[in-house]
């Protein structure tokens, strides 16, 4: 015991020391938090919208009135009116316009004798989320005339509709905690943990560790202990500033507090043996460097933490259900936005334990005792 | 009763690949000896210090260290030797004091024993007063001596040390000689020793093993292997004119006082006795044989004469030709693995 205290200690005196590393540890996962919260999904403003009357009718000028008021209001596009039906198609197409509406001459006249009334509307479905957006906005402009239209011209499958209202700005912000969190984890368990392995390595210091009397077990648990300590730490205290930056409120106070903990700490803990298992044998920090980009969006992206899961195709899903993030981002939102107590979490619990041993038995295995 | 050989070796060889490393190598070490391994870079002795201290499995061929067999009690083998690899090993970010601590209870040693041994220890080596500073405000031979002090809190009944002096400066290496020394009549234990110095081979070892492309070519006290070799001196002659090398070497292998003439280059290597007295009748002969000389020197003989003697080149050549691998050293094997 007293031989993995002092591996510990050593690993935690080494990061205390680097406060530059610490500094990173700790802002780099806000400012994702920051960035994601402000580049994703922001509201979106002034897309230019085109707008051709051929109508000029009663109708149309009520549907054109909607629109205006959201320019308005949400401003979440501007109309610029043309009276050229060809050069507003042209406009999406050369990327002048997101959209245009073209509302056909008979409009207000088949509105009047209710008939089907259709209007065109052209979308811009490279940019999905302009185009989802411009068409549910739409859709309730046409609404409140009482009549549909049709969208002509729009492939079917390439966008899809999101139901914009629901979320507000903050509400998305909160949504991104359980993955800023996860991502702290994943970014401590890259600079603690098996990493101090491989950099000893790359300057020749392990040789004295193979040297002393440790055993696999005792260099392989150290290490995976002293990083639990320092990971469990930066992810706590990025998820308190994430709570106080989103303004989540803790509604059941200590027994949330003590379930987000646990499963900081086991998603930890399978991040750790994992890397190891991944990089025990690395020879230079460069290959831990190149795998920590490529890990953190095979694991991030598919975890459920900013898509969810149920979006995904079926291999994808497949990986989800091996992926410890994908566990942990369940767990983390479950507690979080429904106030799910420790027993609805529990298989996700029993998942990162189970992984967790698995890994550690793999990365003692594996682990070369020798030069 | 005589007391077990702290190293025994029989038949040791390892080979990468096609390359031999270490190559059929046998050799005993009593319990309070120091033992020196003399080679030029490339020789084989971080891989033999490697297989002794359990670190690299021998291909063949056997090693009992201390009490055991190295690849059958790795680990209680680990327990009773202290290891200075050749490369660096202390770490950076840590203290000196805490370097040496951090080792002590790797090793199980009690909180009181430890730090008692570790003051003991750093007095001995100079660097108490440096204690508590990180070891990446230390200098190359400070780092050094912390090393080779962190090897020894937990009493090991061997000491390997892997060119516990390259790439050290002359006066920090002449601290390190001057530590072991002292070390060496204070506490009675085995060390093994690797070197390409050979200065520093004959300064420490009782016993050195002159070691080749992985073989053991000699292996005596420096004094025996010198003695071997005729004369007691070496008289180099440059001569200017080379193309009467051959008369003048005839002329001067007939003095009585000369055993051996080795031309190298226009250079004439001549074995004397007593070579600072016989010097001017030397070169007389040499100017009767219509030699002009050009450059002279007188050196005693040293290990060095001995490696060139066997092997008929010399360290120091050697050394030239692998001043790259030289440079990183310990590094040219992490990047063949
Ligand atoms: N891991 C390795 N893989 C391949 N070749 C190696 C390895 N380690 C050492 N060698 C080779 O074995 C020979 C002896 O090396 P080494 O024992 O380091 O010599 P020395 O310590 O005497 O300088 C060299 O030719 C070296 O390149
Ligand atoms: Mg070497």
């Amino acid at each position: 015991m007293i031989k993995l205290f002092a591996v510990i200690e050593r690993d935690i005196k080494k990061f205390r020391r680097n406060p530059v590393v610490v500094m990173m540890s700790l802002l780099m996962p806000i400012v994702y938090l920051i960035i994601l919260g402000n580049s994703f999904q922001g509201k979106l403003k002034d897309l230019p919208f085109a707008v051709v009357d051929n109508d000029s009718g009663v109708y149309s000028g009520r549907l054109i009135d909607n629109l205006r008021a959201v320019e308005a209001g949400a401003k979440t596009f501007s109309l610029i009116f043309l009276t050229d039906q060809k050069a507003a198609v042209d406009g999406v197409r050369d990327g002048i316009y997101k959209a245009a509406l073209i509302i056909p001459p008979d409009y207000t006249k088949r509105v009047k004798l209710k008939k089907q009334a259709e209007a065109g509307l052209f979308l811009d479905n490279t940019d999905t989320v302009s185009a989802a957006n411009i068409r549910a906005l739409v859709k309730s402009a046409t609404g409140s005339i009482r009549e549909e239209y049709v969208p002509i011209r729009e492939k079917p499958g390439d966008s899809y509709i999101r139901e914009i209202d629901l979320y507000s700005m903050v509400d998305y912000y909160q949504t991104l905690v359980p993955g800023v969190v996860i991502m702290s984890i994943f970014l401590g368990t890259m600079t603690a943990g098996v990493f101090n392995l491989v950099m000893d390595r790359f300057l020749g210091i392990d040789e004295s560790y193979l040297l002393s009397p440790l055993s696999k077990t005792e260099i392989v648990s150290g290490l995976v202990i002293s990083g639990l300590i320092i990971t469990t730490i930066i992810a706590v205290f990025v998820f308190i500033a994430s709570m106080l930056i989103t303004g989540i409120p803790l509604t059941s106070g200590i027994e949330q507090g003590f379930s987000i903990f646990i499963i900081i700490v086991l998603t930890t803990l399978a991040l750790l043996s994992l890397m190891f298992v991944i990089l025990g044998r690395a020879g230079h920090p460069r290959i831990v460097g190149i795998f920590s980009g490529f890990l953190n969006v095979i694991f991030f992206f598919p975890s459920g933490a900013i898509y969810p899961i149920e979006s995904f195709p079926g291999w994808l899903r497949a990986f989800a259900k091996i992926n410890p993030e994908a566990y942990a981002v369940h767990a983390l939102k479950s507690v979080l936005f429904k106030g799910a107590g420790l027993g609805v979490i529990l298989s996700d619990l029993i998942f990162l334990i189970i992984f967790t041993n698995v890994m550690m038995v793999i990365a003692i295995l594996t682990f070369k005792r020798n030069m | 009763m005589q007391k077990p050989n702290a190293i025994e070796v029989s038949g040791l060889t390892k080979k990468f690949g096609d390359l031999t490393a270490v190559d059929n190598v046998s050799f005993n070490v009593s319990s309070d000896e120091f033992f020196g391994f003399l080679g030029p870079n490339g020789a084989g002795k971080t891989t033999l210090i490697r297989m002794l201290t359990t670190l690299l499995k021998p291909t063949s061929g056997r090693a009992v260290v201390s009490c055991c067999d190295v690849s059958e009690e790795p680990k209680k083998v680990r327990e009773r030797i202290g290891v200075v690899p050749q490369a660096m090993t202390s770490d950076l970010d840590l203290t000196g004091f805490e370097n040496m601590d951090l080792y002590g209870r790797f090793y199980s040693i009690p909180n009181r024993e430890r730090k008692e041994k570790i003051k003991y220890l750093l007095d001995l080596v100079g660097l108490t007063a440096r204690q508590n500073d990180l070891v990446a405000t230390f200098s190359g031979g400070m780092r050094r001596r912390l090393e080779i002090a962190r090897v020894l809190v937990h009493s090991p009944s061997i000491l390997f040390l892997d060119e516990p002096t390259i790439g050290l400066d002359p006066q920090s290496r002449r601290v390190v000689w001057d530590f072991l020394e002292k070390f060496r009549k204070e506490d009675s234990m085995a060390i093994f020793l690797s070197t390409h110095y050979m200065e520093e081979a004959e300064a420490l070892c009782d016993r050195v093993a002159i070691i080749d492309n992985g073989k053991i070519i000699a292996l005596d006290s420096p004094n025996v292997l010198k003695s071997q070799l005729p004369g007691n001196d070496i008289i180099s002659l440059t001569i200017s004119d080379d193309s009467r090398l051959e008369e003048i070497q005839n002329a001067i292998n007939s003095i009585s006082f000369v055993h051996k003439v080795k031309p190298d280059g226009q250079t004439l290597r001549v074995y004397v006795d007593n070579g600072a007295l016989n010097l001017t009748a030397l070169l007389e002969r040499v100017k009767e044989a219509g030699g002009v000389v050009t450059s002279v020197s007188i050196h005693e003989l040293s290990l060095e004469d001995v490696f060139i003697h066997y092997t008929g080149k010399s360290i120091r050549e050697e050394e030239a030709k692998k001043v790259n691998f030289f440079i990183g050293a310990g590094i040219p094997q992490k990047l063949g693995r």
